[in-house]
């Protein structure tokens, strides 16, 4: 009778036990997981923006193409000096997406001014009359187009992307001589309204690496521990 | 006898003082005040970048947190996402590294240095047409694989030389720029050969992916019809 109590007590207390550890999954990571599903149903490259790790994923159908590891994540926004009123940052997890991005922009354009007919096989090509000698400074040979290490993408909730490897100086005389210069700018009518934004700076190469992939309807899943 | 008249030396002059250094220190404190005054207002008017740490708590509400169903959510898109994830054979193409990647079981078997597109945008003198010499992103699959291919060459390559597209098809036939073998993947994308070895490395082409001899023969070999191609 002793040694049948004693087990339903034992029983019951491991019950107890299991159940204590059977914490229900975290509500904010099972809603990333379904918005991640729900990414990778598409055939899209899509990026995964982790602010607690600290990284940004290239992946594609749920699989990992490349890593960029970020050396910080700052909201930035215009502000008065002396004001540090942050606004209100989007809701995470969300999947954020670039309504207008560098890659769709930033492109060189080639166009001929004219068509020639092409020539016959086995007909030799007529030699071109060569255009008189340019009067002005002679054009400099075309670059490799290099994407640059620091721009904006615009977001769909009115957000920006700004991609950086260098954040803009906090320290009081930094943040000071910006105000002035930017005050002096809009007295003269030139100053320039940003909308806030997500900036995640990271080393140059790789600000440079991300860059073709920041087109019109690339989308960003920001979550935490995925 | 008349006393000898006294000489009277003039007395010393008192050091003479000089005004500058005065007018100089309040030549100096009314700049300083008006830059400061100005730099003061401009400050007041400018409106600088302020950073602030991005707060990556997430926002989701606790009570949801208390429902039963959270774990059969959370296993549904676990094996969603398990179900999407590459298997098997695969390629792997990086636009930027100009490098592709063949993958099997999620090991490397073969990494080869490529050419990708320029991204270079070409406009028709004739009617404004744009082409875009970008390779594709995302998810594509080798629809059809051939030795010794032939290109038809589109409009665009007609138009990049300065000339015009030829109206007989026969005229577009070029059976030596694709090299010993084609792996189509679709809408027009191909991952060829090349007889431009040295430009391998770099972002030269329409939007095709150039091999090089060898690792093109691999490719051939090793991706079969339905090999699922990863471009970023």
């Amino acid at each position: 009778m002793r040694r049948s109590a004693l087990a339903c007590i034992s029983i019951s207390l491991a019950a107890l036990c299991a159940r204590a550890g059977d914490v229900p999954p975290d509500a904010s990571r099972v809603a990333a997981l379904e918005l991640e599903a729900r990414l990778a149903k598409k055939p899209f490259v899509y990026l995964v923006l982790d602010p607690q790790r600290r990284v940004l994923e290239v992946k594609a159908r749920g699989a990992v193409l490349d890593t960029v590891q970020l050396k910080g994540i700052e909201v930035i926004s215009q502000q008065p000096l002396l004001t540090r009123r942050a606004p209100n940052r989007p809701p995470i997890p969300a999947v954020w997406t670039l309504s207008v991005g560098p890659g769709d922009t930033d492109r060189e354009v080639i166009a001929p001014t004219e068509l020639r007919p092409a020539p016959k096989e086995g007909e030799e090509e007529v030699e071109p009359t060569p255009a008189a000698a340019p009067s002005g400074p002679m054009p400099t040979p075309t670059q490799v187009h290099v994407p640059p290490p620091s721009y904006r993408s615009r977001l769909a909730n009115g957000w920006d992307l700004w991609i950086t490897d260098r954040l803009p100086p906090q320290s009081a005389l930094g943040t000071f001589t910006a105000a002035v210069r930017d005050g002096w700018q809009r007295l003269r009518g030139l100053g320039e309204d940003h909308p806030p934004a997500v900036t995640l700076a990271m080393a140059d190469e790789d600000a440079r690496r991300v860059h073709h992939l920041m087109r019109t309807g690339t989308a960003i899943l920001v979550a935490s521990e995925l | 006898m008349p006393a000898e008249p006294e000489i009277l030396t003039p007395p010393p002059e008192p050091p003479q003082r000089h005004r500058w250094p005065q007018v100089m220190g309040l030549v100096v404190v009314a700049v300083g005040l008006v830059c400061g005054g100005s730099a003061a207002v401009l400050a007041r008017l400018g409106r600088p970048l302020v950073t602030t740490p991005f707060n990556a708590t997430a926002s989701v509400g606790t009570t949801e947190a208390e429902s039963g169903n959270l774990r059969k959510r959370a296993v549904r898109a676990e094996k969603e996402l398990d179900k999407l994830h590459p298997k098997g054979v695969y390629i792997v193409v990086d636009a930027y590294r100009n490098r592709l990647h063949l993958v099997e079981n999620g090991k490397v078997i073969r990494s080869a240095v490529c050419s990708t597109g320029t991204g270079i945008v070409l406009r028709d003198p004739r009617n404004g047409k744009q082409w875009i010499f970008d390779t594709p992103l995302g998810e594509r699959v080798v629809e059809r694989k051939v030795k010794h291919p032939v290109w038809a060459k589109p409009d665009w390559a007609f138009v990049e030389e300065g000339l015009l597209p030829p109206t007989d098809p026969n005229e577009r036939f070029d059976d030596a720029s694709l090299g010993d073998y084609a792996l189509y993947i679709g809408d027009g994308f191909i991952i060829h050969g090349t007889l431009f070895k040295s430009l391998l490395g770099r972002r030269v082409t329409h939007g095709c992916i150039r091999l090089g001899d060898e690792d093109l023969e691999f490719l051939y070999r090793h991706a079969p019809i339905g090999t699922r191609v990863y471009l970023y």
